[in-house]
């Protein structure tokens, strides 16, 4: 039983970074007055990474990350790496978590985007040489920020309310079965 | 314990990436077989996705950008103005020209490409890479290493081919070295992708010798001593050239033909530079050793280099006739 709720799980958090995969690559860039896009990828991880700890935020940012291998020419496992780190360092925060507070979330979103910037940063320097640290803060990663953290404050709670009705079926589904 | 877990998950994680990377890196097709096989599922629905979404973002951008269109034409009727009589002038030109093309034997065109359109189905939404993605793979004939383009000139390079899609490195990425040249002059220089110089609509051009006639507002076309981009092609026009502080070589920025933030639909040239006819591989190297001598900053060699362009040139030409 817990077994097939844990696949369940899995296949639920597989599909929904799926769409928020195609939600970033396919549409996001349509949106022409938008200079730079928020990083919903990262968003969907640490928010599962927060919610139910560090497991789920690995299997999270191991899809997210695969999605987003899949997507560049970049050797693949970079960004499983990135993500799943993320998602880990987002589930350590579990303890401290309190619901209606969007503190910590935001908290953990800056945390978050800032390693992953800082990451992509120096892969950058190595792979092809060019370090413009302010250009790259003021237009690219300090925007970005911005938007994600914006789209942080819907995304997180959309989340947590489907989580929480989830949770609750299996609950009563527990219960029937017992 | 869950803790303890997610701590072995996370090693075997670390692990296993690292030797995905350390694969792909060495050998970037050995884990082909996986990305396509993860990407038939994605594709199909990023194509669909981005069909739907296309045709909703048009009607939302039509609205937002009306104003803009309405200075865009104005500036655009200035231009029609100006071209018109450029052209006018240029078109008494071409008289001169092929009486000097005759003369100098040097009939050779500008090779007419055979191309596969394709529709953009996703891209980069963070600007980290200029990578898109589009919907033709291997199964329309797309291979490695064939150049891309669009809106009248070079757009990119296929970095990578799946069964039915391929991904496109844009010049404009930082990753991005094209060998390049002068229409006019065919002085070499080389057209890198720097996302600073990308926020202001431009790329950078460097490794020009100093006394090379690159001019702002030349056009700017793919040399023929690139590995990977076919000769001729179109990349923009030189602009703010000037010499460098250790006054050796000039470097400048390029306007590019092609306009990089509305890239819906581009044109696959079919045709690969390592299967060109054109130059045989002794002339080949040649060239590449005129290309060396062309970039290095010394006066000296720069003599030489031009000596070794025109025979070359001389070769080339020959070949082709």
């Amino acid at each position: 039983m817990k077994f097939k709720k844990t696949v369940k799980r899995i296949i639920i958090y597989f599909l929904l970074v799926m769409l928020a995969s195609i939600l970033q690559t396919c549409v996001f860039p349509l949106l022409n007055f938008l200079w730079i896009a928020p990083n919903l990828l990262l968003i969907v991880t640490f928010s599962y990474g927060l919610i139910y700890g560090p497991t789920t935020g690995i299997i999270c940012g191991m899809f997210a990350g695969l999605n987003m291998d899949m997507f560049y020419p970049e050797p693949i496992g970079l960004f499983i790496l990135i993500y799943s780190y993320l998602g880990f360092f987002s589930g350590l925060f579990k303890e401290d978590f309190r619901t209606d507070s969007f503190t910590l979330p935001l908290a953990v979103c800056f945390a978050c985007d800032l390693m992953y910037s800082m990451v992509l940063f120096v892969y950058r320097y190595f792979m092809a040489g060019s370090a413009d640290i302010a250009f790259t803060l003021t237009k690219i990663v300090l925007p970005e920020m911005f938007f994600t953290l914006l789209l942080t404050l819907i995304v997180y709670r959309v989340l947590l309310v489907i989580n929480r009705r989830l949770d609750k079926i299996d609950d009563l589904r527990g219960q029937n079965a017992a | 314990m869950s803790n303890r877990y997610s701590k072995i998950l996370l090693i075997a994680v670390t692990i296993i990436c690292f030797i995905f990377m350390a694969v792909s890196y060495i050998d970037s097709q050995a884990l082909g077989a996986v990305k396509s096989c993860a990407n038939y599922l994605l594709v199909p629905i990023q194509k669909s996705i981005s069909s739907f979404g296309q045709a909703a973002a048009a009607g939302i951008n039509e609205n937002i950008h009306l104003h803009e269109v309405y200075n865009e034409n104005e500036q655009l009727k200035a231009q029609v103005d100006a071209l018109t009589s450029e052209n006018n002038r240029l078109k008494n030109e071409t008289g001169e020209l092929d009486r000097l093309r005759e003369l100098y034997a040097l009939d050779r065109e500008y090779q007419q490409y055979p191309t596969v359109a394709a529709r953009v189905i996703s891209s980069d939404s963070l600007k980290w890479f200029n990578v898109f993605r589009i919907d033709k793979g291997l199964a329309d004939g797309i291979t490695k290493d064939m150049n891309v383009l669009g809106g009248g000139g070079l757009i990119g390079i296929v970095v990578d081919v799946g069964p039915n899609y391929s991904t496109v490195r844009t010049i404009v990425d930082e990753d991005s070295n094209v060998y390049a040249m002068s229409q006019y002059s065919g002085d070499a220089c080389l057209v890198k992708g720097n996302i600073t110089s990308y926020e202001s609509g431009l790329i950078d051009i460097s490794n020009i010798d100093k006394n090379a006639v690159i001019n702002n507002g030349d056009a700017i076309v793919t040399s023929d001593l690139s590995t990977k981009f076919l000769p001729g092609i179109l990349i923009g026009y030189a602009s703010d050239i000037k010499i460098n502080s250790q006054h050796l070589t000039k470097s400048g920025k390029l306007i590019p033909a092609a306009d990089f933030t509305k890239i819906r639909e581009v044109l696959i040239v079919t045709q690969l530079k390592t299967d060109t006819g054109i130059v045989s591989m002794d002339v080949q190297s040649g060239r590449d050793g005129a290309d060396l001598a062309d970039i290095l900053p010394e006066e000296s060699t720069s003599a030489e280099s031009e000596t070794a362009e025109t025979e070359v040139t001389a070769v080339d030409s020959d070949n082709a006739g």
